[in-house]
This record gives C-alpha cells, structure tokens and sequence, in this order.
C-alpha cells in the first residue's frame, strides 16, 4: 500500500507521494491512512464542477484534481478576469478547499501556473516569461520524459524554450514539443465541456437564498419570462427544460422537465416544474437555500402560432397538451404512453408504445381508424382485447394432432374444458428478424365452459417438434 | 303566508342542492324548477341540460334500471370476481366507450380514451392490446395508456385526467379493494367527474363489494358467446360470435337488482339482450369442436347407464351368481 495524496502536515512532516505505508508510518507513528475512494474523489471533483457552472457553461474535469473553466465572454459578468479568479479561490476556499487557479489564454500554461506557480492572471505578453521558471513537469509530460530531460540537464521549461526544436522531438518525441506548443499558445487545445451547453439560459442571483418552493417557482417563471425574448427572436419554443439550482454550500441540483409542444410562456413553464417539484419532494434537500437560479433550454422546436378560434377545439388540444406535461414532469415521461402500428403479423410486434410527450398533439401520427359504423371488417382478423406481455405457458391436454385444439388445458393452476374452439390461424415467424430456425405458431380461440375466451397458440408443428409447447397470450371480452 | 312561501324556497332550494350533489333527477322538483324564473338561474340551467348526460346502452330494460344510460359525469364501476373474468369486465367497459365514441355525445365522443392501469393489474391480465380493442369497436387513433406504479398515482392521474376534460373517458383499473382507494378517494373522483362532466370507468379486478361514490355498480361475469351468424341467416355451429356479458347491476336506486345477458356487436357498436345463453350454449345442427357430454351421467332411472369402467373377462367362479363378465374397477 503506498501514499496517494498528503495533507499539510504530512507534507510538513517529510511523507511523500508514492511512499509505502509501513515505510510512512516508520517515518511518522501518529499517521492517520484513509484507503483511497477515486470514485468519491470523482464524484467531488464532478460536484465542484456543477457549482462552477455558475461562472460558465463551459467546465472540463482536468486529471484527478483540476477542473477547466472556459470563461471566454463571461469574466466581465464577474467584473473582469482577475475578479473573477479572486471570487472563484475566495468562495472555494470558503467551501473549505486548498484551491489554486491562474487565468490565461491557454490550458496548458494556466493548468502549468495554477500547479507549480501563483494564482494569478497572466497576460499574453508575458507567456514566455511565465512559464520559463517552471519544472519540465509543469507541461503534462510523462513521469519517464521528465527524468530523461532531467539526465540532460534540462530542467525547466525555459531550458526547452531556447532549445533547437528537431533534436527534442527526434529524442522525446512529438508529445513533448505539442505540449510545449499548447502551453505557449502555438497549438490549440480544446477542452471536452462535461455538459452540452444549452441553446439558452437565463438565471437569476439571489441576495438572499431562497428556500420555499413557491419562491422558486414563481422565481423560475420570471428567469422564463426572460428567456421569452430570446426565444421569440428565433420563432422558437422549448420542449426540453433544466432548471439547475445552486444550494448555499455548494451543492447543485439539476431538474428537467419536457414539454410536449414547444413552451414560451412563462407561468406555463413554471408549471412543469411545479410538477417535476412535486415529484422529486424528497430528493430536493433544500438546506439553506439556493443562491442561484438558473433555467436551460436544452431543446427547442420552431413555435406553431396559435390563432384562437371560438369552437373551442384548439383550447381542448391544449388541456390535452397541459395533461402529458403535467404526468410527464411529475411521474416521468415513460408512465404516459400511446400506441402506434408496425408492419408485422406478430401480435406483440404490431404494436409499440411511445411516449406521450413525443406524441405530437397537434399533428397526430395516427393509429388507422376503426371500422366505421356498420361495415363489415371481416377481413380483420379477431385480436384478443388485452395481451400478455409475456405468453404464459400452459398444459394442453388431449390435443388434436396434428392441427387442432386442445379439449382441456390447464392454466394458473386451473384446468379449463374447452367447449368451443376456432382455429388455427398460422402466423410463421419473421425470418428476417429470428432467424431461419424460428417455431411458427398456431394461434385457437377457446372458449371455456364458463365462458371466459382465451387465445392460445402452440408453438411448433407436430412434424418438426416432438412436444410442441402451448402457451396463453391472451384473452378476449 | 310570505313566511311560509319563503321556506317553502328555501326548502326547495336545499333539496335541489341535495340533488344536485347525489346527482339524482327529482321529478318534483321540476315543477319547482318551471317556477324559478330568475334569468341568471335559467341561463345556468339551460347551459347544464345541453349536454346529454347519460349514456343510453340501447337495451330497454337496462337503459330502464339505470334512469337512461349510464351517467356521463359520474363514476360507473365495474366488478369482476376473479381476474380470469378481466377480459369481460374490460369489455364492457370498452364496449360502452365505443358507444359513446359511436354516438359521439356532445363532443365528448371525439375525445381521446385514458386508461390508467396499476401494474399489477396489467401483469395479471395483460395490458389492453390496440389492434384488439379496435376490433372491438373503439378507435384507437388517440389512446392513452398510463401506467402508474402505485395505487395513489394512478388516483391523482384519474383527477388529473378528470380535470383536464381532454378525455372523453377515463378508465381506472385496480386490483381488488385497495386500501388507499376508499369512499373518501372514490367522493373525490365523483366530484371532479361531475364538475368536469366526463365519466370515468373504474374496473375492479378480483374485487369485493364495497360502498363507493360510484352512481352504478355493475358485476360482470362471462358467458358464453352467440355464434356467428352466416349470410342466410342461420347459425354457425361450434363457432365463437359476439361476446356475451353476464351484467348484474349491483347498486343502483332500483333495489332489486337486475341481471341479464347482453351480446356486444362491434360492427353495429350495439348490444343486445339474449335472454336465454343456454340456447346458444347447446349447438344445433352442426356439431361443436368437442361436442361432449359435460353434464352428469342420469340416475334414478329404470336403465341406468352403466357405471364407468371397462370389461374384463374373467374365468367363472363357483357359487358365484356374477354373470360371465366381471367389473373391474
């Protein structure tokens, strides 16, 4: 067992990284080991990055204990980048953290600062003279490269600076010099942002931390008030909302909530989340409040303007609307669903359920209508009224061989005399999907003597299966 | 006299409140009713009475016992004793929402179909299958199915529904007689259902008989099916036809409760009454699938059956007085 990090006094007291534990312990008695938890570690370091969401969108994990913050046009909302990175060290250091940052045009020379330097602001004039102090380590190099730089006598990057280029990459290859490149700005770097950034956001700080649930509504339905102009601009509404809330000590919550046709208005989107509020009461630890407010589109659709009408039908397609929101945001999307026909005679393939929410009210994708009154669908083959999603197997008893019904079958526990029966309706497998080997199935209609109707299939022919099994998919009104 | 004139309004007054809130017709009061000629009650009279509220199932006794149909704005339960009868009591219940799509009542037949299912109800019985139910008679183009995980969502989903008025039925389905789903639960739906108008359809599975807000309680058992009908207008032996309900109105205001037979026709969207299943029941003409005798062997006769058993034979025995066929059994 080795060292993987240090605390001060450890470090005071001479331990490094990488140390054996007995070794550690023969230096220092009193050491206090805690076994290493990375996914925790993670987890923190990704519960950082949410709360530096409120400084930008844009946030990158860096290794073990680093964290990226593109603040590209957003320093001036903090007053500028040295406020900036003064507020971010401040509050997290508040938080109860040893943090350093540094702000530069680069990762790689703000990553390089912020580790071997001093928190500080670093212009573009003064790169070179910034980073030529440092430890070779300082440019994200392999352990092996530094040491064999270190045989060489260059230790710092200054050393590699004034060196001529060819001989470094032919003996340490392109790695080193590209890193090198990052960090004077020669190169560019892209940061992989944890999160998308969504197409818009509006949010809302707070003095004072709000902890009521109405105040964060209605507080939500004002931060989407704001977000109207933006979304009228682009003839737009949102179907996909996040409404993300920054808790004193640092904590974030992210709620979504989807709409099922695009939202504008305010107060109706402050509903959704009324709802998902509801939904989520026990999981939303208050605390001492949310500081920070902050609403996301995540998706938007073009906006179908409304014109009113006096019949009435347009305000029944909204309630209708308003309902698979409402259920949506409290229950989850899956718990609202509607159907849709597929091609394919397999009866549990001819159906799939899709969400509510992604069921367009206004242009509904339509299940065919059924027969009109009084026309024969004779065509129409008899379907039972409620499917089991799981046929249930059953034992049939004096079966006709090789094609008919079975007399009595038993099922749940209960043996049923067959009195009467239709049948068989052959529904081959679909080869193209399960494969030449595929059992067909022989479908009856029984009817019980007591009346229940039941439709049953045998799975195989006589002629290819020894012992055909039957099962129960279904039953009939 | 004013006095008396005055209570006797407010007498009227207060039976049509209690009226109003057990959702029952008075017939005395409609006199009452004729005198009131404020203008602001009338307009909120006439504005109540335009939409038809009840549901006619075209079955004169039935439509009889249920004072015209079964009620738009109120809660109408279905029972059924054991889940092997879900299939019947779902059917009823999707037989009278094709009605009403049939019939179209007021717009409200237009509207989508809800049903909210409890989870357990849909593992037992299977979850309502769309190209059946459109065979059924019943437009599937808007059908909502949820499927809530517990007893109190699948309620607040119902008020929901009822509230919204964007369904032209909603139907609840559950297991039994949960403990969650009460008079006080069933009070709170009724209201919502009379204040949005629209019905709502509770299925119990497997269930007893339990007081309820519901204005009619139906126990549905299965029956046997009439057999198809060919071009000539015989019967098909042996075939399966129309389903046939066994409907025992359980509560209603009529105390003795009424029981029949109605067959559904999905292409007609019509019930009709059969009154006697048992004449379906025994095929004539052709014979049936498994035409067997299901019924007991006749005794107490002068030549009785033989009991069952083969016949063996056995060597004859002395002083013995069998024949020369022994039973064995």
């Amino acid at each position: 067992m080795r060292l993987t990090a240090l605390d001060e006094n450890a470090q005071a007291a001479g331990l490094k990284r990488g140390q054996g534990l007995a070794e550690a312990r023969a230096i220092c008695p009193g050491l206090v080991a805690i076994d290493e938890d990375s996914a925790a570690d993670r987890r923190f370091l990704e519960a950082l990055a949410d709360w530096c969401d409120r400084y930008t969108p844009l946030v990158a994990l860096e290794g073990q204990d680093g964290l990226f913050l593109d603040i590209t046009g957003s320093a001036h909302l903090f007053g500028g980048e040295a406020a900036l990175l003064s507020d971010v060290l401040h509050r997290m250091t508040g938080l109860g953290l040893a943090v350093r940052g540094a702000v530069s045009s680069t990762p790689g020379l703000s990553s390089a600062v912020a580790r071997f330097g001093e928190s500080r602001v670093i212009a573009d004039s003064e790169i070179e003279a910034v980073l030529a102090p440092l430890p070779i380590a300082a440019l994200r190099v392999g352990a092996d490269v530094v040491q064999a730089l270190a045989k060489v006598g260059l230790k710092q990057v200054g050393d590699l600076l004034e060196a001529p280029r060819a001989p470094l990459a032919r003996r340490f290859g392109p790695h080193l010099l590209l890193r090198l490149d990052q960090a004077t700005g020669l190169d560019e770097e892209a940061i992989s942002p944890r999160l998308p950034v969504a197409s818009l956001s509006a949010e809302r700080r707070l003095a004072e931390p709000i902890q009521s649930e109405e105040d964060i509504l209605s507080l939500a339905g004002q931060v989407a008030e704001a977000l109207k102009p933006s979304l009228e601009a682009r003839a737009a509404g949102g179907r996909m909302f996040e409404l993300v809330l920054f808790r004193v000590d640092g904590k974030v919550f992210r709620l979504t909530a989807g709409a099922s046709r695009p939202l504008r208005d305010g107060p109706r989107i402050a509903r959704l989340f009324a709802e998902r509020l509801t939904g989520v009461h026990d999981e939303l630890d208050v605390g001492f409040g949310f500081e920070i407010l902050r609403l996301n589109v995540l998706s938007h659709d073009a906006f179908d303007h409304a014109q009113g009408d006096f019949d009435g039908d347009g305000s029944r397609q909204q309630s209708l609307a308003d309902f698979i929101d409402q259920v949506s945001a409290r229950l989850g999307p899956e718990c609202l669903k509607t159907y849709q026909l597929r091609e394919s005679h397999i009866p549990e393939r001819a159906v799939v359920a899709i969400e509510a929410l992604h069921h367009s009210v206004s242009k509904p994708q339509r299940l065919p209508e059924a027969a009109p009154l009084g026309t024969a669908s004779s065509a129409e083959k008899e379907r039972p009224l409620r499917l089991f999603a799981h046929p249930e197997p059953l034992e049939a008893f004096a079966v006709e061989v090789p094609d008919g019904p079975p007399i009595r079958f038993r099922w749940r526990r209960l043996t049923h005399q067959v009195r009467r029966a239709e049948g068989p309706e052959r529904l081959a497998a679909e080869w193209w999907l399960d494969g030449e080997g595929a059992p067909t199935r022989d479908y009856f209609r029984l009817e019980a003597d007591n009346g229940q109707r039941f439709w049953v299939y045998r799975q195989g022919l006589y002629d290819q299966v020894a012992n055909p099994r039957w099962f129960m998919h279904g039953i009939f009104a | 006299m004013a006095r008396s004139a005055l209570a006797q309004e407010t007498v009227f007054a207060l039976r049509e409140t209690i009226a109003r809130l057990e959702g029952k017709p008075i017939p005395a009061l409609a006199a009452a009713q004729a005198q009131a000629t404020a203008d602001g009650q009338e307009r909120e009279r006439s504005g109540r009475e335009d939409r038809p509220a009840r549901l006619a199932t075209g079955v004169a006794v039935m439509d009889e016992a249920l004072e015209g149909g079964v009620p738009l704005d109120a809660i109408t339960e279905i029972r059924s004793r054991a889940f092997l009868d879900a299939g019947v009591a779902s059917g009823f219940a999707f037989a009278l929402s094709a009605r009403l799509q049939a019939g179209a009542q007021g717009g409200v037949g237009t509207l989508p179909v809800l049903w909210i299912a409890e989870r357990m109800a849909s593992q037992e019985a299977g979850a309502p299958y769309p190209l059946g139910i459109r065979g059924f008679g019943l437009s599937t183009t808007q059908f909502f199915h949820a499927f809530p995980n517990r007893i109190d969502e699948a309620l607040w989903l119902a008020e929901a529904a009822l509230g919204s008025g964007a369904f032209g039925v909603t139907i609840l389905e559950v297991r039994g007689n949960p403990k969650a789903f009460g008079l006080t639960e069933s009070r709170r739906l009724a209201l919502r259902a009379k204040a949005a108008g629209r019905p709502l359809f509770v299925l119990r599975h497997a269930a007893q008989e339990e007081a309820s807000s519901a204005t009619f309680r139906f126990l549905a058992e299965p029956a046997l099916a009439t057999e198809r009908r060919l071009p000539d207008g015989s019967m098909l032996g042996g075939s399966i036809g129309h389903p046939v309900f066994r409907l025992t109105l359980e509560k209603s205001r009529n105390p003795a409760p009424l029981s029949l037979f109605l067959a559904w026709n999905a292409h007609d969207r019509q019930f009709t009454c059969v009154d006697d299943p048992i004449r379906h029941a025994v095929p004539e003409g052709r014979a049936a699938a498994h035409s067997r005798a299901s019924l007991p062997a006749a005794f107490n006769r002068q030549d009785p059956a033989p009991a069952l058993g083969s016949l063996l034979a056995f060597d004859r025995q002395a002083g013995g007085r069998a024949g020369p066929f022994e039973r064995a059994s």
